[in-house]
């Protein structure tokens, strides 16, 4: 003879709508707090996936970049940049290395007839192309053969293709970089991710467009760069093997810098697994916050259900009169509490991902939302109703009829 | 006819802080099974203390309650919801409705604790309400209502669990005379189609409609009940 659930979720939606102006005050605190759940969220997932992408798109998660170490304070007596021959030694202990690509740059000015255009050149290996992922989209990218003969030729960014050909054909034209005659022999593909953040310029890989490659022998023997190489790139054979091919690389170079941290070793993926963790802590920080907050909204929304009993005393007497058992009376107000936040995380969920553009225009960061969220918001909400209305339920279920039924 | 109600030397005493206040001194009582009772006394007198214990509201602080051979006086508090449930309909002086609630719905009340069907619920709580001439106005609620509808709207709350006795307080304390009367004629009504009816009240008028009338006075019953 118990009363059904679906009876005691009917019973709370008819309360709930006969004091429509006060449930809604009642929940505004799960509204918010369920509201700011999806959008922190969001953001926190859209933030992480834009620096997966560009993860991605710069390589990958199995690149490993070697660079000098900012923050170590070089006393001077050890070499700060790595020698064609040493480079030769490093690639040779590291069979397992799938791509390698030592680079030198240089300020170069690029003319082309009465054109000219400044930007920065890179002298790479044929590698290069294979640990960025990122090929030519006409003509073809530096060979094994320019290596070896300190070919003069050049392959362009578009955008460097656009300032000084114009719509003219580029690739088998010869254009002069400070001094040399180059020959161009490829285009690299347009690059283009959208950019978070930013005003005006809404490519985040302008930069790249920008950019030209020479064959690095090219640029050492023949460029005026010097063989004093501050940077490598490679690739392992897959993101498993990248941590310990890292490893292996900073011990040999190490090794080669008598212990001193002069250069720094990252693999990508263990860059996205730090930054997974760092995500987790601010996730972790920002669960603290809220539960805070909606402890204060429990209690606030506890303290409005015992007003209420109070007010119904007389109802719940009536309801005993009739042959409510107390477990009916604790059912019915724990369950009209839980529906109360239920509703209330509902709003919250369907405001908060309906401000999901306005917040994304303006922070300019793509925001995702993801079902995993939503279903958050949603125990929680009912997980408040809960708690806040553990406490009423059984102080409703333990009236006495007599009296309840006195009270004016 | 064996009785319904089987009341043996019971006592109620209420704690005030420290004191201890009597409020039945030994009361014994035997009701049948389709007698209309009347129980008047003065305020004071114990009649809503009786009340509440003979609708399993309360419980006695002694003596022994049977209902239909059931011995109420020792059963648990949920069973005794169930008592209520089952086998006790109420009616009160301030009719004790649910404001928010159409009258269809205060009807059903009982059925839905009793376990039913809504449509089972529906259908009886409407075959009730017309009998009691309120079939039209199902979807009204308490407030737009006259007392004398209010009143009759707590009948049908009160039989429609077909209920071994019903239990009215003061029922036309709140009433004009002539709706009163109606309501009364209901009960005289309900009487004759076997229901036992026990009415407290401290209205002679009243109480000259039952067959029976006990009298009570400090807590106990007096001599020279009416037969």
């Amino acid at each position: 003879m118990a009363i059904s659930l679906k009876e005691n979720i009917t019973v709370g939606f008819s309360d709930f709508w006969s004091r429509k102006v006060r449930s809604i005050i009642t929940v505004m605190g799960i509204v918010l707090g369920t509201m700011s759940i999806i959008v922190v969220l969001s953001l926190v997932k859209g933030i992480n996936n834009q620096t997966m992408k560009w993860m991605m798109e710069r390589g990958g998660l199995s690149k490993i970049t070697v660079s000098r170490n900012w923050q170590y304070d070089n006393p001077g007596h050890v070499k700060n940049y790595f020698t064609w021959k040493e480079l030769k030694l490093i690639h040779s202990l590291i069979p397992e290395a799938k791509y390698f690509n030592p680079q030198q740059r240089r300020w170069e000015r690029h003319s082309y007839e009465d054109k000219d255009f400044r930007t920065s050149s890179r002298g790479v290996l044929p590698d290069f192309s294979k640990i960025e992922e990122w090929d030519v989209q006409e003509g073809r990218f530096i060979s094994s053969f320019d290596i070896e003969q300190s070919n003069d030729v050049i392959v362009i960014g578009t955008k460097v293709k656009e300032e000084l050909f114009g719509n003219k054909k580029a690739v088998g034209e010869v254009i002069t970089v400070s001094g040399r005659r180059l020959r161009v022999i490829g285009i690299m593909a347009f690059r283009y991710m959208k950019n978070s953040g930013a005003i005006g310029n809404d490519n985040a890989f302008s930069y790249l467009n920008r950019r030209t490659f020479v064959p690095l022998t090219t640029m050492i023997h023949k460029g005026g760069a010097t063989d004093k190489i501050s940077s490598f790139t490679l690739k392992a054979q897959d993101v498993e093997s990248a941590p310990a091919l890292r490893e292996k690389l900073s011990n040999i170079i190490l090794n080669l810098r008598r212990g001193l941290p002069v250069f720094e070793v990252e693999s990508a993926k263990e860059e996205a697994e730090e930054m997974a963790q760092n995500q987790k802590m601010f996730q972790m920080i920002f669960y603290i916050i809220s539960f805070i907050s909606l402890l204060v909204g429990a209690i606030v929304i506890a303290n409005i259900m015992l007003a209420t009993i109070q007010e119904r005393t007389r109802e719940i007497g009536i309801r005993l009169t009739v042959g409510a058992r107390r477990r009916d009376i604790f059912i019915q107000f724990l369950v009209q509490t839980i529906l109360v936040t239920t509703i209330g995380g509902i709003l919250g969920i369907v405001v908060g991902l309906s401000l999901l553009d306005l917040v994304s225009n303006f922070l300019g960061i793509e925001l995702i939302a993801g079902i995993s969220m939503i279903f958050v918001a949603l125990m929680v909400s009912a997980g408040v109703g809960f708690v806040s209305g553990i406490v009423p339920a059984i102080i409703a279920s333990k009236l006495d009829p007599v009296e309840a039924l006195r009270y004016e | 006819m064996s009785d319904i109600i089987n009341i043996k030397s019971m006592k109620k005493e209420y704690r005030m802080g420290k004191i201890t206040v009597p409020a039945l001194n030994g009361v014994d009582i035997s009701i049948n099974a389709g007698e209309f009772v009347a129980i008047i006394g003065p305020s004071g007198s114990g009649k809503s203390t009786l009340m509440h214990i003979i609708g399993c509201l309360d419980k006695p602080t002694d003596g022994r309650y049977s209902l239909n051979t059931e011995l109420v006086s020792e059963m648990k508090k949920g069973k005794l919801a169930q008592i209520r449930n089952k086998q006790i309909g109420f009616v009160f002086q301030t009719f004790n409705l649910l404001p928010h609630l159409n009258i269809l719905k205060n009807v059903e009340l009982p059925l839905m604790y009793a376990g039913f069907s809504k449509k089972k619920r529906t259908s009886t709580a409407k075959k009730v309400l017309k009998e009691v001439g309120l079939g039209d106005r199902l979807k009204h609620k308490p407030s737009e209502l006259s007392g004398g509808q209010r009143q009759r709207v707590a009948i049908a709350r009160a039989i429609v669990n077909n209920p071994t006795i019903i239990l009215a307080d003061e029922p036309t304390g709140n009433l004009d005379t002539a709706s009163g009367g109606d309501i009364l004629s209901i009960f005289s009504d309900l009487n004759d189609k076997g229901h036992t009816i026990i009415i407290v009240t401290h209205d002679p008028a009243v109480a000259k409609r039952a067959n029976r009338v006990i009298n009570i006075v400090d807590g106990l019953i007096q001599d020279g009940d009416i037969s």
